[in-house]
């Protein structure tokens, strides 16, 4: 049991920190409010690539850092921290990942290299609220052929291929997708947190048997890579209620009231100190979610009660927050308003508090997931 | 960043596991369930020195003291699977007192009285609470007064709970009454609960639980009797109640309830047909209890590394003091909804189900560590500033 940073994670959180502390500011976020362009820093993108965070769980036979999920987790802690407009969970997590993970040695030479380079950017389409692909295909002699839709795949308008899972006869297949192949067309949507994400349509296309990740079987490759984008979503979360509260607790320091500051008023720092304990609650559930998913071992309730704090931590640290700064909280001239936004959106994605709660609760009643 | 126990922690801790299945005999159960889970009966005595003897209680203490040198990891997992098999430990003297004792006691302390805490042959309660010092515990008016070598101890104390079996009390004494600051006029002493001087008076409360009122008439200690610095208790009485904060909040017990519910709704017909663990409100009941006794444990597992470490945070102590004592209320009421009206029974009522009157119970004696170590108003202020950097509040 322990709790403390290796000299390797203990760098690589310095290394994320000083790049996303130079190169993340509100008004460098402020470009891509409303829409104005999307939300994507390829300067600070490529900057991440060249520092191999970007690789950090990649295998060094493909140009990463080899390192685990944890370290990948603490990097997302940091990305969460500064909300930082790069597409990590869906390129690292959602795309790399899996298919170092389940892919033949000869895509995963094709592919991840470049990858892990920067050369292509990678998404995958698991963030929907059910695990159960809306995408069917079918078999033909020349690969499968897939029709139907995929809702709400972050940056599928930026990348280049889409891993996407489909239902087949036999169940599910998982393919690997050109997002500029006959057929594809993807219509952007507009999400609470300004992040771009767009549905995507198949209409006949084709996946040679080249880009076919697993032609069956594909559901352990789904709930493998779910469990993972949950848990980089809970580690995010950690990050940016994190921040949240430092920033209310230093606004509450140093705004005066009859006075004295705010902060000396009981009722407010009860308050900031229930938002201490609950980020504290979340980041030990994320760590533990993080740890075990870095060993291979079975994490499913684990990642389960992580998600279902990172819920209730981000809801109630964003309305405290906001209410303990009074108007500044949620003036556009502040930076507290952003965070809101995302804290909404960790909460919602890959099931809010009550969805993993009524999963969870399933699991126990069939005798699953009770304590060792 | 490793957060899973070590392949030596799991053997200790099915060692143990097998260990105190043996010990909690049905006699022994019979006993402490009697004694409203406090213990102090014979059979509770004779089981706690067999711990000792077996090496159990100081299974993280150094060896000089009788230890087996592990760390306050092990330590823990010891006292939580004691806590697991339904065995009342006495965790205040062995987890609170004692350390403290070793860190600033004088020889006679460190050689006799510390090793007889690990032998499970001696019990400290604890005098701090007077009738108008609760959470201003710095007011204390019980006196100690210089006379020759010795010093002479008038006053009372409330909630000194366990003292009616207890050994010694670990009391707080003003021996300087003109100090400038009242904590600065503070210290402490080991009173010996056998001297005529001494009495209690039982206070019954809402729980079933006994605690005590105690009487300190003209107690005449020798100064081997003071512990650490003269005026210097303030530090003591600190330096204990972050060990107390951590060692009330153990999940062993919460843990092994919320199974059995399980266990028991998997196997109960609802009156709707199905299980009573087929409904979906009890579905999701059973989730929030067990995502929070999740973070309970993953709370103090943190805060036993971090004492292994020796990088424990004040407000890391009170977080978990306030998370843990405001989540066993959360948890009892949950399950007590799941157990429904059956959780209106009391143990020996006709009808009583064992774990549903075991919540009856829990379900009273929850709110006694929401005030006790420290109110959790108190302990938010300590969050606030000492976990946030903000201003202390004002009172």
């Amino acid at each position: 049991m322990d709790f403390g940073f290796s000299e390797i994670q203990h760098d690589l959180r310095g290394l994320a920190r000083r790049i996303l502390d130079d190169g993340v500011s509100a008004s460098t976020l402020a470009a891509y409010d409303e829409f104005a362009a999307p939300r994507f820093d390829r300067a600070l993108w490529q900057t991440l690539l060249d520092s191999g965070l970007s690789g950090i769980a990649v295998a060094e036979e493909h140009g990463g850092m080899g390192l685990g999920f944890m370290e990948l987790g603490l990097f997302i802690e940091e990305l969460g921290r500064s909300i930082a407009p790069v597409p990590v969970l869906a390129h690292c997590v959602a795309g790399m990942l899996p298919l170092q993970q389940f892919a033949s040695a000869e895509l995963q030479s094709r592919v991840l290299p470049a990858a892990a380079r920067g050369d292509i950017l990678l998404t995958g389409a698991f963030w929907s609220g059910s695990a159960t692909p809306e995408l069917r295909a079918q078999n033909t002699p020349e690969g499968l052929l897939l029709t139907g839709h995929c809702r709400a795949v972050p940056f599928v308008q930026q990348a280049d291929w889409l891993l996407v899972p489909v239902q087949v006869a036999a169940g599910v297949a998982v393919a690997l997708v050109p997002t500029g192949a006959v057929g594809v067309r993807s219509n952007a949507l507009q999400m609470t947190h300004f992040e771009p994400h767009a549905d995507v349509e198949f209409n006949n296309v084709l996946v040679p048997e080249a880009d076919i990740v697993l032609a069956s079987g594909g559901e352990t490759l789904v709930a493998w890579t779910r469990e993972r984008c949950t848990a980089a979503v809970c580690a995010q979360q950690l990050g940016a209620a994190d921040c949240a509260l430092r920033m209310a607790a230093g606004y509450t320091s140093e705004r005066k009231q009859f006075g004295v500051p705010v902060a000396t008023f009981q009722a407010v720092g009860h308050r900031m100190a229930d938002c201490y304990i609950d980020v504290e609650c979340l980041r030990l559930c994320t760590w533990q979610a993080l740890s075990l998913l870095s060993e291979q071992r079975a994490a499913t309730t684990e990642v389960q009660i992580a998600k279902i704090w990172a819920g209730d931590v981000g809801h109630r640290v964003s309305y405290a927050c906001q209410h303990v700064h009074g108007g500044t909280g949620i003036d556009r001239d502040y930076p507290l308003w952003r965070y809101c936004l995302w804290l909404r959106f960790n909460e919602m994605t890959l099931g809010s508090s009550a969805a993993q709660g009524a999963a969870l609760g399933q699991r126990l009643a069939r005798g699953e997931g009770l304590f060792d | 960043m490793k957060i899973q126990f070590t392949e030596a922690q799991v053997a200790l801790r099915d060692e143990l596991r097998a260990y105190f299945g043996e010990l909690m005999t049905p006699a022994l159960q019979a006993e402490c369930e009697r004694d409203m889970g406090e213990g102090g009966g014979p059979l509770w005595r004779e089981a706690l020195a067999r711990m000792g003897r077996d090496g159990w209680i100081g299974l993280g203490w150094p060896e000089e003291y009788g230890g087996r040198n592990l760390s306050p990891m092990e330590q823990f997992i010891f006292v939580e699977e004691v806590m697991r098999a339904g065995y009342p430990f006495p965790f205040l003297t062995t987890e609170s007192v004692g350390p403290t004792l070793a860190e600033h006691g004088n020889a006679w302390m460190r050689e006799e009285i510390v090793p007889k805490i690990l032998r499970g042959e001696l019990l400290v309660s604890i005098g701090y609470s007077e009738p108008d010092a609760g959470t201003d515990l710095a007011a204390v008016r019980t006196s100690a007064v210089r006379e020759g070598d010795d010093w002479i101890i008038n006053g009372q104390k409330m909630w000194t709970s366990l003292a009616h079996f207890c050994d010694y009390t670990w009391l707080a004494a003003r021996t300087d009454p003109d100090a400038a600051k009242k904590h600065k006029g503070i210290s402490m002493f080991l009173v010996p609960n056998s001297d005529p001087g001494w009495s209690c008076t039982p206070v019954h409360t809402l729980g079933g639980v006994r605690t005590n009122a105690t009487f300190y008439d003209n107690i005449r200690v020798s100064d081997a009797h003071r512990v650490g610095e003269l005026h210097g208790g303030w530090k003591l009485i600190t330096s204990q109640l972050n060990r107390e904060r951590l060692s009330l909040i153990n999940f062993g017990p919460i843990s092994e309830l919320f199974n059995q519910v399980v266990h028991w709704a998997r196997a109960e017909p609802g009156e709707t047909g199905g299980t009573i663990a087929e409904q979906p409100w009890v579905q999701a009941n059973l989730a929030r209890s067990r995502a929070l006794i999740e973070c309970m444990k993953l709370i103090v597992y943190k805060q036993s590394w971090a004492m292994t470490e020796g990088t424990l945070a004040m407000a890391d102590a009170s977080a978990a003091k306030v998370f843990g004592s405001e989540g066993f209320i959360e948890v009892y009421r949950l399950l007590g909804e799941i157990v429904a009206e059956r959780g209106l029974l009391r143990s020996r009522s006709p009808g009583a189900a064992e774990q549903a009157a075991r919540i009856e119970r829990l379900y009273r004696t929850a709110s006694i560590i929401t005030f006790g170590g420290g109110a959790n108003e108190i302990q938010r202020d300590i969050i606030s500033a000492a976990g946030l950097w903000m201003p202390r509040a004002s009172r």
